[in-house]
């Protein structure tokens, strides 16, 4: 049940899918009782390595094998004995009544406890079997080391630590003491500080001789501020600077003795003027640029390749678990094998922290500097080494009047008024939604142009890149069960199960057509494209294929691609076939097209899809009045369509009709109330009206449902500054959604 | 008013929906820091005697009945398992089914009461995962809490929709049929360990926090709580919406104590029971006699009685 209809009680609260998947009851037996005899087969081939019995898999539960007694307990049977009979003593006298009756049922044989998966030796539980009578096995000594650790916490007093008996404690157990009562001290602890739980469970560890230092878990992340703190300088700033700082400096001495020429930088600096951006990008990013660097040496030096894995070598030599779970040691061994994917994203994230003023903004986001290093470095690449220092002094000639050019735009864009100078380029050169009248939305109308730009010339367009793990592969009728999960709204999942049907069945259209209208409802447009042109390719005709393809590519803002497709929609519509030419135009003009899906709707008035497309192709022409007359038609006729509301909604806000935009997105979420996109444009609207406040509130809202929408974060971004709340950049570059929330409750 | 003793520590307890005078217990050894765990299924006639029991490798720390089948069990296991168990066999031939996906230990499982045929576990591997008894492997899982995941709960009138407790110090909400979580609740300054949905009202949310605190929200305005239920002592393990009247709940705490409040008048706090001689860990209210409650704790003791009675009276 949508969040909204349970939000605002809403009456129709059917529950979809329900009936037809509840089992007979003879059907969920024959599945249980056969799978339970599949489990004991599997369970067979587990080697038990055990000696001590042989009929472990008949007794239930016991996937474990039992298990064996570790002789070292054998050599020491004194000692254990009279602590445990101390123990007993003292636990008997403790629970006189109700205890001494239910103590006979202790001493019923259990099944060995067997803890790490692969542990063979365990502690020795109550060994029923080997020796009835005990009740002084170190079992008992454990037991009550642990009742007076747990009682620690009803005085909260000090738990010291003892000398005990050899326990034999496998490697798994004391994973799992360590483990268990690190968190559930924590419970138990509450009211004290982190030092005080810390000693205390140190105090258990230590006794039971199980170190402290393997990973165990830790506090929860957030609640201790000047801990977190230090885990994230951990994390990040020590490892990081330090190693990276080192490695760039025998790096440049390497390039020196070789004469190479990687001092790119200094030269460009030297070209510009020392107060050019590149010093001041290379000196605030100095992680950035040497990792640049670091990427060019790889490509150029097969040495530096060598040291980066004697880095990485070294690195996970420490056995500091904080090092251990660092990105950057993961980042370096990946590295050290070649696979090097430094994406924007990632380097943004790391190094810079937020100066706050819009220059700095906008090279961050614009990221300048860095794709310059990009590229040079593609360049690089694609000449092979020899003679690089030559390659390198030429290229440098182009790229020094290209960068140079650069370095003009920025500061002119600096000096002048960056914001208008860039509606004007969207104005030119992108055929947006948005108008460009606010300028918040055209810089990230060209943000995003941008990063789909990058995106095309990495990955050729149209080629549908399977999920690599499916479950579903080998299922017996994956398309069936894919439209159930599509019907039951498990998008990613119904995604897989279509993948398996379209890997068996190449040709089939449908399931083609199906997994596109699932990828396109997950906000994948990419992968609907690319889904769809199979299914076109199958099924050249089908009229839901091409009307989708239409709309995606229209998303897409790839203008050509969506005439072509809508054409084709109409010239195979059986309805309005005649209004077009027999033979599909080569070209296709924008007007021609308005024109006859104009005369479409005169032919069937009633056909909501016309309307649609008529109001979408009026976005393409920025004739919004029009457009919005166009939705409102399709919206009388389909009033339950929340990405129509939305399309009505994003219409009136490139319209500078804000506030009435705000009622249409309201009326999305009502019917659709998870639809993050309806809420990230609700802000998008306050920001229009200069409402920074409750804009920041509506993308906060639009992130805790979906924390990965990263045009969401840019948009906050842009609130942020403009509201002056510059305070709470950091938490917006952090990903900080529970500071957020707070702060800027909805 | 009966009394029952398990060897091992209890961890939870939980009424049958089918039968009025069944309930099944989950306990682990060592309080669940090491050693075995075991089920116990067990008859009210008006002592409690034991039906049948059931043994696990690693502490037990949650249950819940099966609501499409009287003798379905499923078991949460601290090793990270979840043991599907029918009553109907013999223990030789349960579990009928081991659910392995967790890394880490599974704290909470809760069967869906709309659909009836799918359940949810919470792990401290931070996840929670969704299943149905008929497949072999999880149908998703739900992967955006920080920290453990103490507990889940289904909403009890949309079969879709449930919320997850977490030691990150939210709660979340979710709709199985959308990619991630569509709210977070930052309940609690420290970490929550229980949450559960009224019955009556599907809007109303009751979170329980090591902050000794309950809190009750209202999903459609979250700033602040409905009311704020302060009165145990220690960390508070479980809380439960009565089945029977909209604004009781009931808890239970590291405070060896059982309350039961009415969140929506003044004084909240209307029955404290300290029968337990150490934490009482588990708590549930019987859904076919009204006022029944059971509870059981780390005393290795579990009692049923009726509200207002005393649980240790003869």
């Amino acid at each position: 049940m949508a969040m909204r209809e349970l939000v605002t009680g809403g009456a129709a609260c059917a529950v979809p899918g329900s009936s037809g998947s509840s089992n007979p009851l003879g059907a969920l037996t024959n599945a249980l009782i056969g799978s339970s005899s599949k489990t004991q087969e599997r369970l067979r081939e587990i080697p038990t390595a055990t000696t001590t019995t042989t009929n472990s898999n008949l007794f239930a539960g016991s996937e474990e094998p039992f298990a064996a007694l570790p002789g070292a307990e054998l050599e020491h049977p004194l000692q254990p004995h009279a602590q445990g009979s101390e123990f007993l003593q003292g636990f008997r006298s403790a629970d006189q009544n109700r205890f001494a009756d239910a103590w006979h049922e202790i001493q019923r044989p259990q099944i060995p406890h067997s803890l790490g998966r692969d542990s063979m030796t365990n502690i020795p539980l109550e060994q029923g079997r080997l020796q009835p009578s005990l009740d002084g096995p170190p079992q008992r000594v454990l037991s009550s080391f642990l009742h007076s650790f747990v009682h620690s916490s009803h005085g909260g007093l000090p738990f010291h630590p003892t000398s005990l008996p050899v326990l034999g404690l496998s490697e798994g157990d004391k994973q799992c003491i360590r483990d268990r009562s690190s968190i559930m001290a924590r419970h138990f602890f509450a009211d004290k500080s982190e030092d005080f739980i810390n000693s205390q469970v140190n105090a258990l560890l230590s006794s039971l001789e199980i170190d402290n230092d393997i990973r165990s878990r830790g506090p929860m992340p957030g609640r201790f501020p000047e801990l977190e703190e230090y885990w994230n300088e951990s994390q990040g700033m020590k490892p990081g600077p330090y190693a990276t700082d080192g490695w760039v400096t025998e790096f440049s001495q390497r390039q020196i003795e070789r004469n190479d020429p990687n001092a790119w930088v200094q030269s460009f600096e030297r070209q510009h003027g020392a107060n050019g951006w590149a010093t001041e990008f290379e000196h605030e990013q100095s992680q950035l640029a040497s990792l640049d660097q670091m990427r060019g040496a790889n490509i150029s030096s097969l040495a530096a390749m060598e040291h980066t894995r004697k880095l990485a070598h070294t690195l996970a030599q420490n056995n500091d678990p904080k090092f251990q779970n660092s990105k950057f040691l993961q980042f370096v061994s990946k590295m050290s094998r070649g696979e090097i994917t430094i994406e924007d994203n990632q380097i943004k994230q790391a190094t810079f922290s937020a100066p706050g003023d819009w220059a700095a903004e906008y090279q961050q986001q614009y990221n300048g500097g860095q794709t310059w290093a990009d590229q040079f470095v593609n360049e690089q690449r694609s000449q092979e080494p020899h003679g690089w220092a030559n390659e390198f002094a030429s290229e440098r000639e182009i790229h020094g009047s290209v960068d140079g050019e650069w370095v003009n735009e920025f500061s002119k864009l600096h000096v002048n008024d960056w914001a208008e100078e860039f509606e004007h380029q969207v104005a030119e050169g992108v055929l947006g939604d948005s108008s460009g009248d606010n300028w918040a939305n055209a810089y990230d109308e060209y943000l995003n142009e941008q990063v789909a730009l990058q995106q095309k010339s990495e990955s050729s367009r149209g080629v549908y890149v399977f999920s690599d793990m499916n479950p579903y592969v080998g299922h017996p009728n994956p398309l069936k069960e894919g439209q159930e999960l599509f019907r039951k709204g498990l998008l990613s999942e119904a995604v897989l199960a279509l993948e398996a049907e379209v890997l068996k069945n190449h040709d089939n259209a449908e399931g083609w057509r199906l997994l596109g209208i699932a990828h396109a409802e997950n906000d994948d447009d990419q992968q609907a494209i690319a889904a769809m042109m199979r299914a076109q390719e199958v099924d050249p005709t089908n009229l839901e294929v091409l009307l989708a393809l239409g709309v995606s590519h229209t998303n897409e803002l790839e203008q050509a691609a969506a005439l072509k497709y809508l054409y084709s929609w109409l010239r195979h519509h059986p309805k309005y076939g005649t209004i077009t030419s027999a033979e599909q135009p080569d070209n296709l003009y924008y007007a021609d097209v308005a024109r006859l899906f104009n005369d479409a709707a005169k032919v069937s008035p009633d056909d909501a899809d016309v309307h649609i497309v008529l109001g979408v192709l009026y976005n393409l022409s920025r004739e919004y009045d029009k457009a919005i007359d166009a939705f409102q038609t399709a919206l009388k006729l389909k009033p339950r369509d929340y990405s129509l509301w939305n399309k009505l909604g994003a219409t009136q806000a490139n319209s500078v009709h804000s506030a009435d935009a705000i009622l249409a997105y309201q009326q999305a979420l009502d019917l659709k109330p998870n639809y993050v996109r309806a809420w990230a444009n609700m802000g998008i609207s306050y920001a229009n009206q200069g409402m920074y406040e409750d804009s920041i509130r509506y993308y906060v809202r639009a992130l805790s449902m979906n924390p990965k929408a990263d045009n969401a974060w840019q948009y906050l971004r842009i609130s942020l500054s403009c509201a002056s709340r510059n305070d709470m950049l950091e938490a917006c570059d952090s990903r900080n959604l529970d500071f957020l929330q707070k702060e800027f409750p909805l | 008013m009966p009394v029952f003793k398990t060897p091992f520590n209890g961890y939870s307890v939980k009424f049958s929906p089918f039968y009025e005078s069944q309930l099944a217990v989950a306990t682990s050894q060592n309080f669940g820091i090491l050693g075995n765990g075991r089920v116990h299924v067990l008859q009210l006639n008006p002592t409690i005697t034991e039906i049948i029991s059931f043994d696990t490798a690693d502490g037990v720390y949650d249950l819940c009945w099966s609501e499409s089948h009287d003798s379905l069990l499923i078991a949460a296991v601290a090793d990270g398992s979840l043991k599907i168990y029918d009553l109907s066999l013999p223990p030789t031939s349960n579990p009928i089914r081991s659910l392995h996906e967790h890394a880490r230990e599974a704290h909470g499982v809760d069967f869906n009461t709309v659909r009836k045929d799918s359940f949810l576990s919470a792990s401290w591997d931070d996840t929670v995962k969704l299943w149905t008894v008929d497949r072999p492997t999880s149908v998703r899982t739900f992967k955006e809490h920080a920290y453990c995941v103490y507990s889940a709960a289904w909403n009890p009138r949309h079969a879709d929709i449930f919320a997850s407790a977490s030691g990150d110090c939210t709660a979340r909400i979710w709709d199985v049929r959308e990619p991630g979580s569509t709210m977070i609740l930052p309940a609690h300054e420290f970490e929550i360990l229980s949450c559960d949905w009224n019955k009556y009202d599907d809007c109303i949310i009751a979170t329980a926090s090591v902050d000794k605190s309950i809190k009750v929200w209202d999903v459609r305005n979250y700033r602040v709580p409905v009311a704020v239920l302060n009165g145990h002592g220690y960390a508070v393990r479980k809380v439960k919406f009565s089945p029977h009247r909209m604004s009781v709940i009931a808890s239970c705490s590291y405070d060896m104590t059982v309350c039961l409040w009415d969140y929506m008048v003044e004084d909240a706090l209307i029955g404290r029971y300290d029968h337990h001689t150490e934490f009482a860990v588990g708590v549930d209210m019987s859904v076919l006699v009204e006022g029944l409650l059971a509870s059981t704790g780390w005393d290795e003791l579990v009692y049923v009685w009726q509200h207002g009675m005393d649980p240790r009276a003869p």
